[in-house]
């Protein structure tokens, strides 16, 4: 029987647009596999067919479709503010039983903009000018499902937009559409991903041979701890040897001038390096960012569900030739 | 014009009788053989390979063992591992939620 793993997870912050935390005890397959399935296999909802009723604007029919498609669709439950995993409340629409769509697969948006009908209504400076349709003008028929405006509230707070732009407008022009968005994941479309960046970074590990850095002079060591570009190490104060700074995880990015820089320093060059720094192979720093549409813990949740779901199918099939 | 559907990348071809998993014997080698996943690609399969590389079974060549009981203990312990990690995420959060500021859990 192979060793099943215990891998642990510590949070370093938790914000609802992202997420860092650090994944140990485990194999980096465990890792790229959850970084995979956050990218590319998490359901999301994303607008997936629209149909025009006019469309005076300057962008033709597919452009904004495609645009629309583009915008993250948030799924808020009744009761919290946070947005949720739209996995459980909706059900893919190959898998609905109903005849074309409906409100268990999919969602319904609305958006009638004319620029004639907006524009008296406009401040002074304003009037005549472009007018900017945004995702704040798409109606919802669920109301627990709108577009996500802004990935988060400092975006929200430092844009002058009110939302995602689609298209702008000039007078005499009008836009009036239905669209029905559906729950998909990325391999089909990118539109579905929930993240805008999922990623990971290896601790470092740093080994200083004390012996040998015993045999340098201050001048040395100051020159071995300036040489990284990461400020991976630095002096003790007390007891004058080379140690790792308490930022070292952080910042390193595994360059090699450490590595180049000791062959100047050892006296032969078949003598043991004075400090090491490694990627580890079992301890990750995870870093995701989502684009609005799911708060990021919900994304990694998600992530970690779909997994499970997935390695329990495959486990039934495997199975099922068991008895053959 | 010839390009197939996207969605043909991970969705079983029901029409062509597609299974999710098939499983050939080895002709020349006792108690080896061949497992086909269809429809799956390397977030699946580099997480089983590099489980199944760590049974000592596979590491030493044991011929025994049925490669059936073998895969299925590999996905096992994934899933076992899996759910583990499920509950250590939570647990995580729920102790950075303790720590950390009481207002700003609000939101949460």
């Amino acid at each position: 029987m192979p060793h099943q793993r215990f891998p642990r997870v510590q949070m370093l912050h938790i914000a609802p647009h992202e997420i860092k935390f650090i994944l140990s005890d485990t194999d980096t397959s465990v890792a790229n596999t959850l970084r995979r399935i956050m990218i590319a296999e998490t359901p999301t909802l994303a607008i997936d067919l629209v149909e025009f009723s006019e469309n005076t604007t300057v962008l033709n029919d597919e452009y904004i479709a495609h645009r629309l498609g583009l915008i993250p669709i948030r799924y808020q439950p009744a009761d919290s503010i946070k947005g949720g995993d739209c996995n459980g409340a909706f059900l893919p629409h190959r898998e609905c039983v109903c005849y074309e769509r409906c409100p268990r697969c999919s969602v319904e948006f609305e958006l009638d903009v004319s620029f004639d009908e907006v524009n008296p209504h406009r401040a002074e400076e304003e009037l005549m000018a472009p007018l900017t349709v945004s995702s704040q003008d798409l109606k919802s028929n669920n109301e627990n499902v709108r577009p996500a405006h802004f990935s988060s509230e400092e975006e929200q707070e430092e844009a002058q937009d009110a939302g995602v732009a689609i298209v702008k407008m000039g007078p005499g022009q009008r836009l009036k559409l239905k669209a029905v968005a559906r729950m998909g994941i990325a391999k089909e479309h990118s539109k579905w991903s929930p993240v805008a960046v999922a990623t990971y970074r290896f601790w470092p590990v740093i080994t200083i041979n004390e012996e040998q850095v015993a045999t340098l002079t201050m001048e040395q060591k100051q020159e071995l701890v300036d040489v990284c570009p990461d400020r991976i190490l630095e002096i003790d104060d007390v007891t004058g040897s080379i140690k790792a700074s308490e930022n070292a995880w952080d910042t390193a990015t595994y360059t090699d001038d450490l590595e180049f820089f000791q062959n100047s320093l050892k006296k032969r060059k078949e003598d043991e390096d004075f400090v090491k720094c490694k990627q580890s192979t079992d301890r990750f720093i995870f870093s995701v960012e989502s684009t609005g549409a799911m708060d990021a813990d919900e994304i990694v949740m998600s992530a970690l569900r779909v997994l499970k779901d997935r390695l329990n199918h495959l486990a039934q099939e495997v199975e099922s030739l068991k008895d053959m | 014009m010839n390009a197939p559907e996207r969605s043909s990348s991970f969705l079983l071809d029901e029409d062509a009788g597609e299974q999710k998993c098939v499983y050939t014997a080895d002709t020349k080698v006792t108690n080896a053989g061949t497992f086909r996943f269809n429809k799956e690609d390397h977030t699946v399969g580099n997480l089983l390979r590099m489980q199944l590389l760590r049974d000592p079974n596979i590491q030493t060549n044991n011929s025994t063992v049925a490669p059936v009981e073998v895969l299925s203990s590999a996905i096992e312990d994934l899933a076992n591992e899996t759910d583990h990690l499920i509950t250590q995420f939570q647990e995580a959060m729920e102790s950075w939620k303790r720590e950390n500021d009481a207002e700003l859990n609000a939101q949460f």
